[in-house]
């Protein structure tokens, strides 16, 4: 029934997509709003249920690398399978193995990622105290080499594996046995897929459905035996990788895809006469399975740029797929200028969120101060969500540990004497001491994590395509990798800065009530008429991102504050931090756990976004004074400080907006910028939108460093997403 | 002249000449057009905005105005006219936004540390700062101390006026400037009194002079249905235009309906112009009719690229 038409590969990714739209509803209905990456999962077939065998029968969990790996297998082995033959690629995922434990939502701050017989309670009364998140525990979040698996295929690593293991002392058993497991669980998953698509093929009557379907199986035959050769097989190994690492812990760092991608796609256009129409598919159906991140262009280790016609066919695929993907262009000096407006072109005619921009610049000289070479800084690449990692060699649990500055400005505030001598420069030392309190609670927590991480969860997918891991019987947590430099972010910078501001403008400068009245009106959560009234003034002070503010001058110095404490001393074992801005979705839970605070927000309101300056920081929201705001506040040291720019239609629509648009981003990035995420939604639509989410099933949108179906997203965080773009309302 | 009177500035704006600009709004007319769509810019002086939507009924205004000039009129907060002096002692305290003051006298230095801000998009955009209005000549003096400061510190500079000044006026401020975009809102002398309140005799002449000193000029017609919209008229501005040497575009600007959402300031009522906003069709026929000059035409920002 299918005709040539019928079959084309424009039709073949508009059914792709619409399927993935009807899984994502299915999703919401069987587990509720995610706050989180979209992901590529699908639902689990009605009636398929899998228990994972727990080793702490008390707290009903698993620990250890025995375990993962146990269970890991076991769930490969039952693990349904999934064959679109519309699809280029075969397999999809379904669990997350991670989150069969009893512990908690992606957005939590319980941290119970560490099973409980680690114990860490003596860190727990400060990280309670500041709202820490400590990422003890926490897994992933950070960067494998995909060019060691493509080099080696699946067998190809087990063979790896199983040299070391026959040589290993006894200590690295478990390790070795562990991997040697998680392999053969990957091995038979694939295997069993290959016999449900060569079933399908029998069955199929349509010659150009049967003849995608042989093909599909010979891909997945080859790459089971061998490295991949072909660029369907490259893809198709990478999409079981990232697939079995989703299944494993949700682990979703890419690579330098146009760099990857290139020596198959070249191979296969002289020997093979692909053309570029197919290639998209490939690379459109890739994108598909998952939005896991991925750097194009920018430079090589020797600043070369590396853009490449298959960086182009990545754009043009996901501008095809018109879907949730995660590809950020590395913006340096010698970029190509063509793909920075290709992909602004894109970002702008889909509005689909992507690409993002990255700013190589500021990443390189913030690495390198770090006693880095700028060689090596410029490998480290955006594979993350706000992050940069080197692929295979450094243990970073980016995005992971964030302190919650509002919290402690809370704790500051509140403990502050609100007498005659009271000042912002008092309020601001003390705010110091505890945030050097919470800074060193994080970095203890760090060494307890580092010592303890892979007695608890190894890190056995990312393992395998690293550098050391394999060679050295050594977990990535336990230093099997390269370089250790762990991520600690501040969250809440626009609420602790226009705090301090509001009270240096209302109560030091203009006296308009004193300090013991604001502090009262502000522990009370501004209740009262009297509270309200002082609630407005307060809010209504002269904010962070204004511009030359005061509020622009705290933000500053609470950013180097922070900075200071992460990046000027290292963890007690020696270990070295690394200071970033970022809140991710916290923004929402973090503002919960916060009384009201001086920027007139409310008891409970979410705090600030990233290093964003709060909505409504100026009357015409002047998108360059976002854009040097938070240029501005950079911690400086190789992380990211994202600028989150939503832009609505209307400044689309001329001749030059690209341009425009283009040197804001420049600009950005000239003055030390990092990381730029763009939202180009109409207000109309979105408040629409948050009204009857359904009317809108495939209005994605960046939330932070991800992006998501609208549809998805919670209400709370779809008022957050509104609130940044409706800011007048 | 120490401080010029401005009624706002505009960061980010990417309508005011090229690349990403700053706006610099001078509060002060000497036309009144009836179709204005900055009616807060027309008169020279600081004058007091109330918009009632963002009251928050707090009553700070009550309490702390000198002359007791707000009421209540029913359930409406008015402001009496008769009895406000405008010593803005109201909008200081009034932290909700409802009722601002309306022009500040600024100097130099002040201005241009705002300016100041946006240099790194400027380079990257190739856009600079725009003097406009109310009418920036209309402060000539001073606008030609803050172009010659921002010449100083390499920013271009583009100047929007109506034209209608002596070429004495424009002479004090040629040195600094890069760009003029002046408007000619109609050919005819009387059409163009009676829409304005002046003539286009010294506009026209000053077009020529500006050209003759070489400096860049983009001329704009707002395209003002029941006024000047009718392709004659159109005809004759680019007629006229296809001799100016230094002509960079020509370009169409849709009425805009903007001034209708901002009339509310005491003092200064503005009645809603009765005006419908013209059809795209219509925009396109116009600037149709212009190229048939040879010369380039915009409409509202974009270039026109042929007829159909």
């Amino acid at each position: 029934m299918n005709t040539e038409l019928e079959y084309s590969f424009e039709n073949r990714l508009t059914a792709l997509r619409r399927k993935k739209e009807e899984q994502t509803f299915e999703k919401i209905k069987r587990n509720g709003y995610m706050d989180e990456d979209d992901y590529g999962s699908v639902p689990a077939p009605e009636g398929f249920e899998f228990h994972p065998v727990f080793n702490d029968p008390v707290n009903n969990t698993f620990y250890g690398a025995k375990h993962w790996a146990m269970n890991f297998r076991n769930l490969m082995e039952a693990h349904p399978v999934y064959v679109d033959p519309n699809d280029a690629l075969a397999g999809r995922w379904m669990f997350i193995l991670q989150r069969l434990r009893p512990f908690e939502s992606a957005t939590s701050v319980n941290n119970l990622e560490m099973a409980p017989i680690f114990d860490f309670s003596h860190l727990k009364p400060t990280q309670r105290k500041y709202d820490l998140l400590p990422g003890i525990g926490k897994m992933h979040h950070f960067a494998p080499d995909y060019k060691i698996g493509l080099a080696l295929g699946w067998k190809g690593l087990l063979e790896k594996v199983r040299k070391y293991h026959s040589k290993c002392t006894p200590e690295q058993e478990e390790l070795y046995q562990a991997e040697e497991d998680v392999l053969l669980g990957i091995i038979n998953w694939i295997s069993r897929t290959i016999d449900k698509i060569c079933e399908m093929e029998k069955a199929e009557k349509d010659p150009k459905v049967r003849e995608n379907l042989h093909i599909m199986a010979e891909t997945n035959k080859n790459i089971l035996e061998g490295p991949p050769r072909t660029l369907r097989e490259a893809c198709q190994w990478i999409a079981w990788y990232n697939m079995a690492g989703r299944t494993y812990n949700r682990a979703g760092a890419g690579c330098q895809l146009d760099e990857t991608l290139r020596p198959y796609y070249e191979h296969d256009r002289q020997e093979l006469g692909l053309t570029d129409e197919e290639a998209e598919f490939i690379i459109a159906c890739l994108l598909l399975v998952d939005p896991h991140y991925y750097q194009i262009g920018g430079p090589d280790r020797n600043g070369r740029d590396v853009t490449s016609r298959m960086s182009f066919i990545i754009l043009e695929a996901a501008h095809k797929l018109k879907c949730t993907a995660n590809l950020t262009i590395r913006v340096h000096e010698g970029s190509d200028e063509g793909l920075i407006r290709r992909g602004l072109e894109i970002l702008f005619e889909d509005r689909k969120a992507y690409p993002r921009f990255s700013g190589d610049k500021a990443l390189v000289e913030g690495f390198c101060r770090n006693n880095y070479p700028a060689e090596l800084a410029r490998e480290r690449i955006a594979v993350g969500c706000n992050w940069m990692s080197l692929p295979g060699l450094e243990y970073t649990m980016n995005d992971l540990i964030k302190v919650n500055m509002a919290k402690v400005f809370e704790v500051a505030y509140t403990e502050y004497e609100a007498g005659e001598d009271a000042s912002t420069e008092g309020l601001f030392e003390l705010f110091g001491k505890h945030l050097k309190c919470a800074v060193d609670c994080l970095k203890e927590g760090i060494d307890f994590h580092l010592k303890n991480q892979y007695r608890n969860a190894p890190e056995l997918m990312l393992n395998l395509i690293s550098h050391g891991p394999v060679e050295k019987g050594l977990d990535a947590s336990n230093g099997g990798l390269e370089y250790y430099n762990i991520s600690i972010d501040g969250a809440g910078l626009a609420t602790v800065a226009d705090s301090f501001a509001a009270l240096q403008q209302r109560v030091e400068d203009e006296k308009l009530f004193t300090w013991e009245q604001c502090k009262k009106a502000v522990l009370d959560n501004f209740q009262g008429e009297e509270g309200e009234r002082i609630r407005s003034i307060l809010a209504a002070s002269k904010k962070f991102g204004y511009g030359s503010s005061c509020g622009d001058r705290w933000a500053v110095r609470v950013s180097r504050l922070f900075t200071d404490l992460v990046a000027k001393e290292r963890t007690p074992d020696g270990y070295l931090t690394i200071p970033g801005l970022f809140s991710w979705a916290n923004t929402v839970p973090f503002g919960k756990a916060v009384g009201a605070t001086p920027n007139g927000r409310l008891s409970g309101k979410p705090i600030s976004h990233g290093a964003n300056p709060d909505p409504g920081f100026r009357k015409d929201g002047a998108l360059t004074a976002m854009a040097k705001a938070i240029a501005m506040v950079q911690p400086g040291y190789g992380n990211t400080a994202p600028f989150q720019l939503e832009l609505n239609p209307t400044i689309i629509n001329s001749d030059d907006a690209i341009d425009n648009v283009e040197a804001v981003i420049k600009a950005h990035f000239d003055m030390g910028g990092t990381l730029v995420n763009i939202n180009i939604v109409d207000a109309e639509q979105i408040l629409e939108a948050h009204k009857d989410p359904s009317k809108y099933p495939n209005l994605i949108v960046r939330v932070t460093g991800f992006s998501a179906y609208f549809a998805a997203l919670s209400p709370d965080f779809r008022q957050l997403v509104v609130n940044r773009i409706v800011s007048d309302r | 002249m120490d401080k010029g009177l401005i009624f706002d500035i505009e960061r980010f704006s990417t309508k005011d000449g090229p690349g990403i600009r700053t706006v610099v709004f001078f509060k002060g007319c000497n036309m009144s057009c009836y179709w204005c769509h900055n009616p807060e810019g027309i008169r020279g002086v600081p004058e007091l905005r109330f918009e009632p939507d963002k009251c928050a009924g707090c009553g700070i205004c009550f309490k702390i105005c000198p002359m007791r000039a707000h009421k209540i009129d029913g359930e409406r907060h008015i402001i009496d006219e008769n009895r406000c002096t405008l010593c803005f002692a109201c909008a200081n305290a009034c932290t909700y936004g409802s009722l601002t003051q309306v022009g500040k006298w600024m100097s130099v230095d002040e201005i241009y540390i705002e300016i100041e801000e946006d240099r790194a998009f400027y380079e990257r955009s190739g856009g600079g700062v725009t003097l406009s209005g109310g009418e920036a000549m209309k402060q000539s003096d001073f606008a030609a101390k803050l172009l010659k400061r921002c010449h100083e510190g390499l920013v271009h500079t583009a100047m929007e006026t109506n034209l209608s000044f002596p070429w004495a006026d424009y002479k004090k401020l040629l040195p600094h400037t890069d760009l003029i975009m002046g408007d000619i809102k109609h050919m005819d002398d009387a059409a163009h009194r009676k829409g304005t309140g002046a003539g286009n005799i010294t506009v026209l002449d000053n077009v020529k002079r500006l050209a003759e000193a070489g400096i860049p000029l983009i001329i704009r017609t707002p395209v003002i249905p029941g006024y000047n919209n009718d392709v004659a008229n159109i005809r004759s501005t680019a007629e006229f235009l296809k001799d100016i040497p230094t002509l960079k575009y020509y370009e169409l600007l849709s009425y805009n309906p903007l001034g209708n959402s901002k009339g509310i300031l005491i003092k200064n009522p503005y009645k809603l112009p009765d005006i419908q906003v013209p059809e795209k069709a219509g925009m396109e026929r116009l600037a149709d009719a212009a190229m048939e000059y040879g010369i380039e035409v915009y409409i509202d920002g974009r270039k026109r690229t042929g007829s159909r």
